[in-house]
């Protein structure tokens, strides 16, 4: 870069310096998750109290949501660009076939292995070369090719089942090191990587500015086709990755039926973690916090005696909420405050805002005066009649000119109607 | 500008449709090499009635789709409908099969509402939305059915004559389909609704500015979906008179299959309903060939997966052409 080969140019600090500020950090988005997670688990604690203690019990959850972990990961980076991937379950599925059928013909645990991550990998291919080069809408694309590559899974195993897989595949699912569990360990590893890959490194930095607004990536000189390739390659990887931790979860056997709906789970949790399906925004923390969430939610109801079909219930009305959260705001609030109590009329807003505001600013000087060591009682007293007056003036001011414009409003509705009526 | 000095022969011939018939008849052809048996009236018939409900889905679908939207909890709102109707009816054998007709509409409708609701009034990504709701719609699916399953001898004849009774020769689930076809047409393009949905999609802003209300648009779309889900969830049942909470599982695929072999274009405002006859005869005609070729039906969905993306690929292609063309057309008028 040019940047670079001349050093002793003065470089203007464009670096924005934001102070940590704890107020602002407590309602973070991922430390909701965190009160979430933490919430679930009181709830866990308090119903099944004896359980919760037993030994191997946080284990055993933590374990049971771990295999959709490196599809989270790896979804993270799609949603990022404003694409979606809907074939990952059968990307993974593909690639556990690939791993099943070459140890089978007795090749060794590590070729296996690699073969399945490049069966992945090559699947990513497929999608990412009509996504980015063909120009063809992701969700089309991959709905078309979770529908392909389970179809090849099909055609292959038909109604067999592959039983045969390396032995560290059921380890990886099941073992606790030290009391924690190994494939936790393994997906905060993973995590930590991408924290760096997508916060840290050039790559990740494109793919936050591409996810805002492609066209302005493109004129700024990234290469938007080639890094949206790269970014469904990777998703392939972490797909053929998952299927490690797939594979291992059910015991080291695979069917062609198995793990539908994971692709739903994989958004479902990238979502809860705040990142935004329009593309650009979100962080990697947030998906590993509501990792583990899914994974206690859904333990929880399952100890609740909440039958799975409930449970999905559970998770649809969580995803509409989590995605529904963002868009309360200030905005939201005033916008529905202008057309219920406003009545839509425009200046009636102005108005009644600025008179708000007017009344706030006599109401502290109020409190100003009644602070206010220097005068005597009597002025104060003065003082504050004065300021209470006028504050009453100006609602009743206010409320006279409301009045008068929605009656014109109304009137300028019924004339308008009138009009179309003599049409 | 656009020339219109173009012979009509040329026009026709350079037409998505053109294509599309042609392959239709290429389809047809070989499958009546290799299946003779295809061809009696009596077995067409049959393939049209077993896949009207597909048709149903993918006008509701491109009604979506045309806002530049997308809608894939319609195959649970069928579950969900179908599951409501078979059980109230069971339980109340008396009440006559219109009845049940109007609830479905009225369930299809509510469901689509609130996916209208979430996406138009909400402002939520279409797919993320819809995938909630699918999650819902299923799950609640389940809760009315109680994990039961309901066998023809619990279908009341009214319920199952909308489906399998013969009017003129022709099943009446076909005579619905044809009347919502003709609808569809009326409604998209003649009404100033249906323009307002093409509207919204080809160019959000700029309807914005010409007064058109996005929220309502999408709410109306999503809700005319929601509806034909229903319709045809009912229809569903009342064809095959077995219902249980898992039918419908992976439709909407299916229905966004055909949209898009339809020549619905995916980022809005473009696709025609008769595009999407021509795309529903043409998938009709590909599962019913898959279905009578014996040890095809592995195939069925790696068939179809490979079709979406074929037909996908061959939109873009023809755009990229046709957009080459005009420029060159205006290049040459300079």
């Amino acid at each position: 870069m040019s940047g670079e080969k001349n050093t002793n140019v003065p470089v203007r600090d464009l670096s924005v310096k934001q102070g940590f500020k704890l107020s602002k950090f407590l309602v973070s988005w991922e430390m909701v998750l965190i009160y979430i997670l933490l919430l679930i688990n009181v709830v866990l604690m308090v119903s099944r109290t004896n359980l919760y203690f037993s030994p191997g019990t946080i284990q055993a959850i933590i374990q049971s949501g771990m295999d959709v972990c490196p599809l989270v990961l790896g979804m993270i980076l799609i949603l990022m660009l404003g694409d979606i991937d809907v074939s990952v379950a059968s990307t993974m599925i593909f690639a556990s076939m690939a791993t099943g059928l070459c140890c089978q013909a007795g090749m060794s645990a590590f070729v296996g292995v690699i073969v399945g991550i490049a069966a992945g990998a090559l699947c990513g291919l497929f999608n990412g070369y009509f996504v980015a080069y063909v120009e063809m809408p992701a969700v089309i694309v991959t709905i078309a090719t979770s529908m392909l590559f389970r179809g090849i899974v099909k055609i292959i195993l038909d109604v067999n089942v592959l039983k045969q897989f390396p032995s560290f595949y059921t380890t990886v699912a099941w073992t606790n090191i030290a009391g924690i569990p190994l494939s936790l360990i393994l997906f905060l590893v993973m995590g930590a990587v991408f924290v760096f890959l997508l916060q840290k490194s050039r790559f990740g930095r494109k793919l936050y500015i591409i996810g805002n607004n492609a066209t302005c990536a493109q004129y700024s000189g990234i290469d938007v086709r080639k890094t949206k390739l790269i970014v469904f390659v990777l998703m392939g990887v972490m797909c053929g990755v998952a299927s490690i931790f797939f594979v291992g979860r059910m015991g080291g056997s695979v069917s062609s039926t198995m793990g539908t709906g994971y692709e739903m789970t994989a958004i479902a949790i990238c979502v809860l973690g705040g990142v935004s399906t329009n593309g650009g925004k979100g962080k990697v923390y947030g998906p590993i916090i509501a990792t583990l969430i899914m994974a206690f939610l859904t333990y929880t109801l399952g100890l609740l005696e909440v039958d799975a079909n409930t449970r999905k219930i559970v998770t649809g009305f969580i995803l509409i909420i989590a995605v529904l959260i963002p868009n309360v705001n200030r905005q939201l609030i005033a916008n529905l405050k202008l057309k219920f109590v406003y009545k839509g009329n425009k200046n009636v807003e102005a108005l009644n805002i600025k008179t708000a505001a007017e009344v706030k600013a006599l109401k502290a000087t109020i409190d100003e005066t009644k602070k206010d060591s220097a005068m005597n009682d009597a002025d104060k007293s003065a003082k504050i009649k004065k300021c209470e007056d006028k504050i009453a003036a100006l609602q009743k001011k206010c409320k006279e000119q409301t009045e008068i414009w929605l009656r014109e409003q109304k009137e300028d509705e019924r004339k308008a109607k009138e009009r179309f009526a003599a049409k | 500008m656009r020339t219109n000095n173009k012979s009509t022969l040329s026009k026709i011939t350079e037409s998505r449709n053109f294509g599309l018939v042609l392959g239709l008849i290429v389809l047809l052809i070989v499958a009546a090499i290799i299946t003779p048996s295809m061809y009696s009236l009596n077995s067409i018939l049959n393939m049209l009635q077993n896949n009207a409900v597909y048709g149903l889905l993918a006008i509701g679908e491109m009604m979506v789709i045309i806002t530049a939207g997308i809608d894939i909890s319609i195959g649970a709102t069928l579950s969900l409908t179908g599951v409501i109707c078979c059980r109230l009816m069971a339980e109340n054998p008396g009440v006559p099969g219109i009845v049940w007709l109007v609830l479905s509409l009225v369930i299809g409708a509510l469901c689509g509402a609130f996916n209208g609701l979430l996406v138009g009034y909400f402002k939520m990504v279409p797919m993320i939305a819809t995938l909630g709701t699918m999650y819902i719609f299923r799950g609640f699916s389940f809760l009315f059915s109680g994990g039961e399953w309901w066998f023809p001898h619990q279908f009341t004849e009214g319920y199952m004559a909308f489906a399998t009774k013969k009017i003129l020769g022709i099943p009446s689930i076909l005579w619905i389909l044809i009347i919502v076809f003709v609808l569809a047409i009326l409604f998209l393009g003649y009404t100033s609704k249906g323009r307002r949905i093409y509207a919204i999609g080809t160019n959000q802003e700029s309807a914005q500015v010409a007064g058109i209300k996005q929220p309502r648009v999408v709410f109306l779309a999503m809700t005319l979906c929601g509806m034909l889900a229903g319709l045809s969830g009912m229809l569903y049942t009342a064809n095959y008179a077995t219902c249980s909470y898992m039918i419908g599982d992976a439709y909407e695929m299916t229905a966004i299959a055909i949209c898009i072999l339809g020549g619905v274009s995916i980022v809005g405002g473009k696709g025609k309903v008769d595009g999407v006859i021509i795309g529903f005869l043409m998938m009709s005609v590909i599962t019913y060939f898959i279905s009578l070729l014996p040890g095809l039906s592995v195939w069925s969905d790696a068939i179809q997966g490979a079709i979406i993306i074929a037909a996908v690929a061959l939109n873009k292609f023809t755009e990229r052409s046709a957009e080459k063309r005009a420029l060159k057309e205006r290049s040459a008028l300079i």
